[in-house]
């Protein structure tokens, strides 16, 4: 029995055209599988999914030490011997997420303009502005779901290895509004300063390089320095921690001071100085970004 | 918009960059069809081109497409399709996935971008190679999913900045061939970059000519071609007399390294330069048409 092979080929198209949300919208995502390394070689995927593992596992490891004293030293052993828990876990994971944004938030920016994409995109119904806040919007939810995930998996551990779990729920439900918006500051914080360092440069590697010399020095030096400085000065110096810009708003969130900023002479600063402070490290480099994209489009 | 009625108009544009002038008042409309835009490096092709797109504002002057300025418009962009001369195609992607990806830039809802991803590329001869990473095709399959992306959304006319560049003569005949079929099997009107006057010559419906900036010439391919025909005779001695004995039977001839050329000549000519060889006795060693070449054409200036 033989068949009969219809070679269609191409043809007109007279169909819907959805305009700009639609182009918006597959910027936004393919810029999502560009740093998940969808529909890429197996070496794109090793890179995300690892810091993502990471980043579970230290969730994975809150929540079984938490359930443990629970289980060896009865219930309310957590808060007794004041173990870590959701208010802390951003605190602790901070330099694992912003390692994370240095290393494949610039994929989603330098490629394009490297092998010159961009130019492809630009002659569709797209403008500088609407590419590059897809980009973004695309990366900051990655960021959300690397940062998010631990803490549902801590919670889900918390609250399945309290002997009380429903008890557990009533007193701690809002933990998972507090985490869900410490999470969006520290996700935006970290792609909008990752975005704009990527926005310099055409390779990637200068600006995973770049960001990983910004985060992993400058806490330790404004740490050593602030303290051995101290008074108004030292405080100042102090706010230029950059892994703990969002870790303060993550403190006034929890109401409650994270392990890592606990010696910070930068606490001293009032609620609203810091919210200010993160706003501008936040706002500020966005505003930058957005300018240099929009001049693509005249 | 009717088929007669112009698709691109571009009314005294100019751009400048600083004192180096790309486009200097350049006037022309295009209508359906393929429209060859031929002009040696540096000419103001590209330049005019980005600005039809909308990626350039003109320094003074108006370049509508589609009856829309698109730099003010961005959705006309939908119907636009453009293929640059220089490398932008992903490496670490497939060509099924970027042209999907494209077709959804454009507009095109997900289900029928994956249709039209696939149809496209089997137009372009790339069907089994679809699933491989772009950066591992050779240069002509690059060319082709260059040309690819800028057709899949199906564009009602689509740029191709010279399209054959870096190919060799079985795929850049290959190129010139899909590049006319888009056209007269598809409906989608195409203006060519090309410094490559053959590839103008055999692919396009009419031709604009532009040299540092300016229109030098435009018009149908057919008349254009003609008016460069010349035939030319070499001859060892006595070309001097022989140009005289063309002369005096109304024939200009100019002399050319080792012979004479005779310009845009009809069938009678071939008579006269007979009895002119007859009378001189000048020794005729070839006598070839000859098309003149680019860059003797462009010298002519604006005509």
């Amino acid at each position: 029995m033989s068949g009969t092979v219809f070679d269609i080929g191409y043809r007109s198209y007279t169909g819907v055209r959805e305009g700009r949300g639609r182009s918006r919208l597959a910027i936004f995502k393919n810029g999502v599988r560009i740093a998940m390394g969808m529909g890429r070689g197996g070496r794109a995927k090793i890179l995300p999914w690892t810091f993502i593992g990471i980043l579970s596992f230290i969730g994975l490891v809150l929540a079984l030490i938490a359930g443990a004293a629970e289980r060896l030293a009865g219930p309310g052993a957590t808060e007794q011997l004041n173990l870590p828990s959701h208010s802390d876990y951003y605190g602790i994971s901070s330099l694992v997420l912003f390692l994370f944004a240095a290393l494949v938030a610039p994929e989603l920016l330098c490629r394009d303009r490297r092998e010159n994409t961009i130019h492809l995109y630009l002659v569709r119904p797209l403008t500088g502005s609407d590419y590059v806040l897809a980009r973004w919007a695309a990366f900051l939810t990655v960021m959300l779901f690397a940062a998010w995930l631990p803490q549902v998996i801590l919670f889900l551990g918390l609250s399945m290895g309290d002997p009380a779990p429903a008890e557990y729920l009533r007193a701690h439900w809002l933990d998972i509004p507090r985490f869900l918006a410490s999470g969006i500051a520290m996700a935006a914080y970290a792609t909008t300063l990752a975005m704009l360092t990527a926005s310099f440069t055409t390779r990637r590697a200068y600006a995973s390089v770049f960001l990983i010399g910004l985060f992993v020095i400058t806490t330790p030096f404004t740490a050593g320095l602030a303290n051995e400085i101290g008074g108004k000065t030292g405080q100042w110096i102090s706010m230029f921690s950059l892994t703990n810009i969002p870790v303060h708003v993550n403190d006034l969130i929890f109401g409650d001071v994270s392990e890592i900023t606990e010696e910070a002479p930068a606490r001293a600063f009032s609620a609203a100085g810091l919210v200010g402070w993160y706003l501008l490290w936040t706002l500020g480099p966005g505003a930058i970004l957005w300018a240099r994209y929009r001049r693509l489009s005249p | 918009m009717g088929s007669s009625e112009p698709l691109l108009v571009a009314r005294d544009l100019s751009k400048r960059y600083g004192r180096v002038v790309a486009l200097d008042g350049v006037g022309f409309s295009i209508s359906a069809g393929v429209t060859g835009i031929l002009g040696e490096n540096g000419a103001g092709k590209s330049t005019a081109i980005k600005i039809f797109l909308g990626l350039l504002r003109p320094t003074s002057g108006s370049a509508t497409v589609l009856g829309e300025n698109a730099s003010e418009n961005v959705r006309v962009r939908a119907r636009l399709g453009y293929m640059p001369e220089h490398d932008c195609l992903p490496s670490q992607v497939s060509a099924a996935e970027f042209l999907t990806h494209m077709a959804e830039l454009s507009g095109l809802p997900p289900s029928v971008a994956r249709t039209r991803a696939a149809d496209t590329l089997r137009h372009t001869g790339l069907f089994e190679e679809r699933y491989r990473a772009i950066g591992g095709y050779s240069t002509g399959m690059k060319q082709r999913v260059k040309l690819g992306q800028a057709l899949v959304h199906d564009p009602a006319f689509v740029f191709l900045d010279e399209p054959t560049a870096g190919l060799d003569p079985v795929g850049r005949e290959e190129m010139l061939t899909l590049v006319r079929k888009t056209h007269r099997e598809f409906g989608i009107s195409v203006l060519l970059s090309s410094h490559l006057m053959a590839d103008v010559e055999r692919t396009c419906d009419r031709i604009i000519v532009l040299r540092d900036g300016q229109l030098v010439q435009s018009g149908e391919v057919g008349h254009f071609t003609k008016e460069t025909e010349t035939v030319f005779l070499e001859v060892d001695t006595k070309r001097d007399e022989l140009v005289i004995a063309l002369r005096r039977r109304g024939i200009e001839a100019a002399l050319d390294g080792g012979g004479l050329t005779i310009e845009g000549p009809d069938e009678s000519v071939y008579d006269h330069v007979r009895d002119a060889l007859v009378e001189t006795q000048a020794p005729l060693r070839r006598m070839a048409p000859r098309r003149r070449a680019l860059a003797e054409l462009f010298e002519r200036g604006p005509g």
